[in-house]
């Protein structure tokens, strides 16, 4: 029993933490139709400058987690106003071919390029683990990892943050009805360069502070970055694009499938359940499990 | 048109007969890094089959490479195969093509009904699926310490070289019967416009499969070629990231949906890839570089080199193109 709840619970926040990246990535997705690649990749890219910033520069976590916000503002940024601000205006093919190309080179080159400096001026071992202190947790007898219920708490702070912002903010009104009507959007007036560069970079933000989150209780590795794209990109599949309900679900779905896998069959079919799940959406299901919705 | 044509016919027998000499003048070294080309090139040249004439990123060709390549493989480390003769190469041959195309035709399926970059990305996961079999299931592909060719059915890299040249040639003869015949026509009817394709009563699917099957022929040839000559595969030899990412990468840069496009990024990204990385030696990660070198390419030359409008103006590029 003991196990079963442990299980349920790493299960959550692994899903939860999916669920995130996968949202940040559909909100990206279905406003301005750019796929971000890089997206898995931002997330190691934090978790790495969170270890590098709590642990080898001896910061208090919360110092480091500003730092890291700072930081990855100006990378969205930059990533904005260097790629996706030059994809927008091109047609649905080039765009299309655009995207995926341009996202999928600077995530590869992200990923080598953290992968050798790591191993080169950090720790030849390249992996990245957080040895914060996180006190384990008794709950009628049965003792819970700490540092999973605050990725848990976490998760549900995000996500009532982002039902909060497309709910009762302009701009994030402004979001939902360019993932409805792209046309609609900029006949009345509204600016479609600047929301998809304020979208991004909340994205981005969001998904690296996931990362420090996340190495608080996994240890990551910089080649992580592609598959964990791969991952949230089935949770968005599962989900439909833009669902922010069931992208919740759909992710819960993934982790608790993902933990039971490994319990059962070992750890190293755990990567093959997403991919395994993504098949069997797509062949039987193509709409995704709760069909298409918007926001 | 007809002097043109001639003229084309003549420059490739030209082209292939340079190529065929070559071997008698090159080291050993040199011989490797030409059949890897080829290897690299028969990939890009499959790859723009689904890209160029049907309007379809497959992020997964290195998946019919690796299958290949693991196939022959595993059935050269089954006794009964290795006892066949003068057959075996035959049997290992025809059964990694059988693989790769009935792999391809069924995944045909799911793959096809997604659009865009749903495609693209259902594709990409197919590699990783691939990786995940290969890697767990040990007892068949040895994991992640990979499986060894035995030492009697190793190619020289001489045989290798032509036979790779062969594929090759086959593979860009494929694209060329593609860009000027109905089949070819049939395809860029589909990526002009899928609903008016289906109007004039062309069946999406079928022709669809048809271009993934032809696809992945060629590049599973260029897996079973590949295992043999270098001896060993392991999962990231054989279906690592960059197998499916430099043949999209090659393509693009080269002009997708010309005959010539897949061919000139080959050479293009393997010349500074010898230079830097073989020669020069230069201590980075090549993945940074070819990642850079795709980012650059989508940003700034996003028709490829061959149908760029700045490359055109210029009167060697119109003549290449033509």
């Amino acid at each position: 029993m003991a196990r079963v709840l442990e299980l349920i619970v790493s299960g959550l926040s692994l899903g939860g933490i999916y669920a995130l990246l996968a949202f940040a990535m559909s909100l990206t997705i279905s406003t301005t139709r750019v796929l971000n690649v890089a997206h898995g990749v931002f997330f190691v890219w934090g978790g790495a400058f969170f270890v590098i910033l709590s642990q080898h520069l001896n910061l208090h976590p919360a110092l480091a987690l500003l730092i890291l916000t700072v930081l990855f503002f100006g990378f969205a940024l930059l990533f904005e106003w260097g790629i996706v601000r030059s994809l927008l205006g091109r047609s649905v093919h080039l765009l299309l071919t655009g995207s995926i190309m341009a996202t999928f080179g600077l995530g590869l080159s992200m990923e080598s390029a953290l992968g050798y400096s790591w191993v080169t001026f950090v720790d030849p071992y390249p992996v990245f683990s957080s040895s914060l202190a996180m006190f384990p947790l008794t709950l009628g007898g049965v003792s819970l990892s700490g540092s999973r219920l605050v990725i848990l708490a976490f998760v549900l702070l995000m996500v009532s943050g982002f039902h909060l912002f497309l709910h009762k903010t302009f701009l994030g009104k402004g979001a939902r009805a360019m993932a409805q009507n792209f046309d609609g959007f900029v006949v009345i007036g509204l600016n479609p360069y600047r929301l998809s560069m304020i979208l991004f970079t909340l994205a981005i933000v969001a998904t690296a502070i996931s990362g420090a989150f996340y190495v608080l209780a996994v240890p990551l590795n910089p080649y992580e970055g592609l598959p964990l794209t791969l991952k949230a990109f089935t949770v968005v599949i599962l989900a439909g694009v833009g669902n922010l309900p069931a992208t919740l679900v759909a992710g819960t779905v993934l982790g608790l499938a993902e933990v039971i896998t490994s319990q059962l069959l070992g750890t190293v079919w755990a990567p093959a359940v997403s991919l395994t799940m993504l098949f069997l959406v797509l062949s039987f299901k193509p709409t995704g499990l709760f069909g298409k919705g918007v926001y | 048109m007809r002097p043109t044509r001639a003229r084309a016919t003549t420059a490739a027998a030209g082209v292939i007969a340079a190529l065929g000499a070559l071997p008698l003048f090159l080291s050993s070294t040199w011989l490797v890094v030409m059949f890897l080309s080829f290897v690299w090139l028969i990939l890009t040249a499959n790859y723009d089959v689904l890209d160029g004439f049907l309007g379809h990123i497959n992020l997964g060709q290195g998946a019919f490479f690796g299958l290949g390549a693991y196939v022959a493989t595993m059935l050269l480390n089954i006794p009964s195969v290795q006892q066949l003769g003068a057959l075996t190469h035959v049997v290992i041959t025809v059964s990694a093509l059988a693989a790769a195309a009935l792999f391809a035709a069924v995944m045909a399926f799911p793959l096809f009904r997604l659009k865009g970059l749903y495609f693209a990305i259902g594709t990409l996961i197919l590699i990783f699926l691939l990786q995940v079999l290969a890697l767990n299931l040990g007892p068949l592909t040895g994991g992640s310490y990979g499986l060894y060719v035995p030492p009697a059915f190793f190619m020289s890299t001489f045989v290798a070289y032509y036979l790779a040249l062969v594929v090759a040639i086959v593979s860009v003869a494929l694209n060329c019967y593609l860009s000027r015949s109905t089949l070819g026509l049939a395809f860029r009817c589909i990526k002009e416009d899928e609903g008016a394709a289906q109007a004039i009563g062309l069946s999406l699917m079928k022709y669809k499969s048809i271009a993934i099957v032809l696809s992945s022929l060629p590049s599973a040839a260029a897996g079973v070629l590949f295992a043999l000559n270098s001896g060993f595969i392991d999962p990231n030899i054989a279906l690592g990231v960059e197998r499916s990412l430099l043949p999209a990468l090659m393509a693009l840069m080269g002009g997708t949906g010309t005959v010539l496009g897949p061919v000139f990024g080959t050479a293009i990204i393997r010349i500074v890839e010898t230079v830097f990385f073989h020669y020069l030696r230069l201590p980075v990660p090549s993945m940074l570089f070819f990642g850079i070198t795709l980012l650059a390419v989508a940003l700034v030359i996003p028709e490829g080199l061959l149908k760029s409008p700045r490359m055109r103006r210029l009167a060697l590029f119109r003549a290449l193109a033509s």
